[in-house]
């Protein structure tokens, strides 16, 4: 340990030596600010829907508001409204810092956001209109489809220029993320979305799946990862456990993760072995997994007491325990015996809630907290307004995820007996769906103050100058 | 259907494992060699934690 | 070797590229060349071998229910699979009999595939024939007035539209029924 420490004041000095870089963050700006809008106005659609469950006919009468219209909404606009376009900022904010260069193109940066602006509105208005191709994840049309190819290529170029021209030989591990995510997206969205269509059937449900899993898998997971591994460090002021574990965790990924697509047809119509392999394949994703999880706890190693009065910290670290959580039920959920109780029940939002927004937003939200403020020259507006967002966001959530697990548990038990009447089985499930709508509305009220925390910071940052504290 | 039930499967589970243990241990061993698991390879994480921009936080 | 990959850039480009592409290939483009039911239309003649019949393209009219069902989002409440469970057999069946399980030759016109994910609502890969005409137009109407407790939205703007009726209860009539499984060949119209 004092060998390390002494290495890193070496290090320092020396890095010291070189000019500074100033950077723009024009873009990194964009994608964040507009992404926390479609946070909130997409967090009105998830408890308007979470409502529906309750009240079966509210805004019955309405086509345009009626739950199918809504779900799809909801779920691309929290996909690819807010996660993956605060991905893409905070990718803008960490690359050009992590390479010790500019970025390559702002211009370029600021045309990508723009374009991703396009796209999430003309989607709004496709799903509400009903136009849908009716394969999940690839329900948008296939025009709004190749603006997405476009505009992550601008993506991709961008950040690959950036890498190329990068000051320091040697690559820290979220850049490799960011690479991976970027050439690993591109293959599985031309699958989900343009390969499928030249499919049928079991065929291309097969396709769906390989693009529905690698959405989360490939996209999700690698950026999100990227974005702990430089905020966990960043805002701790801690360096990494090791650089060669997160090493093995990176090929690991990009080994495993493919392959586990059929997992959610077990049972189904689809050849058995290809079920067998997308099992053995998900129990070996705990590798990755654990790998990581094991790098982060041990980079915190004494120094949790940090958390006390620290929010982006606070949001990584429980972030990193709904990590490993979400990444241990998927292994168990694609064992068979496991498989025929939980699937297609009400577990399962639990779960993918659980990775998106437990693991993913966190990490996100937290970046966000930690980025907003200093490319802004500023303090952030409030740290007890940044703590109430995350315990409303951390007690709805844990709401949401522990009632639906219970209920979903409960669904596959009642529905493997046959004696009991189907609509007994939607019956019983109303109070965890009562419970889930009071969860929605504590996660929304975290959402609002989270959006208007920074708002806030952006709006009064000529009033409150950087201050010296560490 | 029910010729490809399990064991066609399992066996080839069973080598995908081995091929996979197998690679895992080949790259281990020459990054061994190659002196990958040295200190030295470990300078990445302590170059991300030095701020260029000469901001407040030391 | 990783040393490499650590510094060069093209070449962790290349090497994350091959990794992806092993199981990637492995597991989609592989498959339907081994399993040849993923894209043979079912056909049966021989009763000793479980329930005959033969999958025909959809009609005209079935395709158009079959629009209206992904536009309205059918597919994200109900399933589309009767599972190699016994409790999916049992769920799927009608008065007593056993539904035979989905097997991929019985979707081979499935485009987009409605397999589904989440069962909010009851499956529908055998609902072909159990329910009458009569019965689904006041059902799309308002569900509770049928089930009470259901929790499925009302769809009035297709209970109203006669066009629109016809064509989705055309499509749902004709799920599942390629396999000719009920005894008493007793569907409904």
């Amino acid at each position: 340990m004092p060998e390390e420490t002494s290495n890193l004041a070496a290090r320092r000095a020396a890095a010291g030596d070189s000019t500074a870089v100033v950077h723009a963050d024009t873009t990194a700006k964009w994608f964040l600010i507009s992404s926390i809008a479609y946070f909130f106005i997409v967090g009105i659609i998830a408890v308007t829907i979470a409502a529906k469950f309750v009240w079966p006919s509210l805004l019955g009468s309405v086509q345009y508001l009626t739950y199918g219209r809504l779900r799809p909404l909801h779920v691309n606009g929290m996909l690819f409204g807010w996660l993956l376009a605060a991905d893409m900022g905070l990718t803008f904010f960490m690359i050009p810092r992590l390479c010790g260069v500019k970025l390559w193109s702002e211009k370029l940066g600021v045309a990508t956001a723009a374009l991703w602006n396009v796209i999430i509105l003309s989607a709004v208005v496709c799903l509400l209109l009903g136009i849908n191709q009716g394969l999940e994840y690839a329900e948008l049309p296939l025009a709004l489809d190749v603006l997405v190819v476009i505009a992550w290529i601008m993506f991709g170029a961008n950040i690959f220029m950036t890498v190329a021209s990068r000051k320091y030989d040697q690559m820290y591990v979220s850049i490799w993320y960011i690479m991976g995510t970027i050439l690993w997206t591109a293959f599985v969205y031309l699958t989900g979305n343009f390969a499928v269509l030249f499919a049928t059937g079991t065929n291309q449900a097969n396709l769906n799946w390989m693009y529905v899993h690698n959405a989360v898998g490939l996209i999700f997971t690698p950026v999100g990862l990227a974005i702990a591994y430089y905020f966990i460090q960043k805002s701790s002021n801690m360096p990494l456990h090791s650089h060669k574990l997160s090493m093995i965790g990176f090929w690991a990924l990009a080994f495993v993760y493919v392959w586990t697509g059929a997992h959610h047809m077990l049972h189904g119509p689809i050849s058995q072995w290809l079920q067998t392999i997308a099992i053995a394949f998900s129990v070996m994703l705990l590798i990755p997994v654990w790998a990581v999880v094991y790098n982060f706890f041990a980079t915190m190693k004494g120094q949790w007491h940090q958390l006390k009065d620290n929010v982006p910290l606070k949001f990584l670290m429980s972030g990193v325990v709904f990590y490993l959580l979400t990444c241990f039920q998927g292994p168990m959920h694609s064992l068979r015996s496991v498989n025929a109780i939980v699937s297609k029940t009400d577990w399962i939002p639990g779960h993918a809630h659980m990775a998106v927004l437990g693991a993913f937003s966190f990490f996100a939200i937290a970046g966000t907290y930690y980025m907003i403020p200093r490319v802004y020259k500023t303090r952030l507006f409030s740290d007890a307004l940044g703590n109430w967002s995350f315990w409303m966001l951390m007690m709805g959530g844990l709401g949401f995820f522990v009632t639906l697990w219970l209920g979903g548990f409960w669904q596959g038990w009642q529905w493997n007996n046959p004696a009991i009447p189907f609509i007994d089985t939607v019956v019983a499930l109303k109070p965890v769906w009562i419970v889930r709508f009071f969860s929605g509305i504590l996660m929304f009220v975290g959402i609002v103050l989270f959006a208007y925390n920074i708002m806030a910071t952006i709006l009064g940052a000529k009033d409150r100058p950087e201050a010296a504290a560490a | 259907m029910q010729q490809d039930y399990v064991y066609p499967s399992i066996y080839f589970s069973y080598f995908l494992f081995a091929l996979l243990a197998g690679g895992a241990l080949y790259f281990f061993v020459r990054s061994l060699k190659h002196g990958y698991l040295s200190h030295d390879s470990e300078e990445p994480k302590y170059r991300m934690m030095h701020d260029e921009e000469g901001s407040s936080h030391e | 070797m990783l040393r490499k990959a650590d510094s060069n850039f093209g070449f962790a480009i290349g090497a994350a590229l091959v990794f992806f592409f092993i199981g990637g290939t492995l597991t989609t483009v592989v498959p339907p060349l081994i399993d040849k039911t993923w894209a043979k239309p079912f056909e049966n003649n021989d009763p000793t071998k479980g329930p005959t019949g033969k999958l025909k393209p959809y009609t005209e009219i079935e395709l158009k229910g079959r629009e209206i069902y992904v536009r309205e989002g059918c597919w994200y409440c109900h399933t589309q699979q009767t599972r190699t469970l016994l409790a999916d057999t049992k769920r799927s069946g009608w008065k007593g009999v056993d539904s035979p399980i989905s097997t991929p030759d019985e979707f081979v016109y499935d485009a987009p595939h409605m397999f589904g994910t989440k069962r909010t609502g009851p499956d529908l890969s055998r609902v072909g024939g159990k329910y009458d005409s009569q019965w689904h137009k006041t059902h799309f109407r308002n569900p509770r007035d049928l089930v009470p407790g259901s929790v499925m939205p009302p769809f009035p703007w297709i209970a109203d539209d006669p066009e629109e009726l016809k064509a989705m209860t055309a499509y749902l009539q004709s799920l599942g029924r390629s396999k000719n499984w009920r005894p008493d060949n007793d569907y409904e119209k």
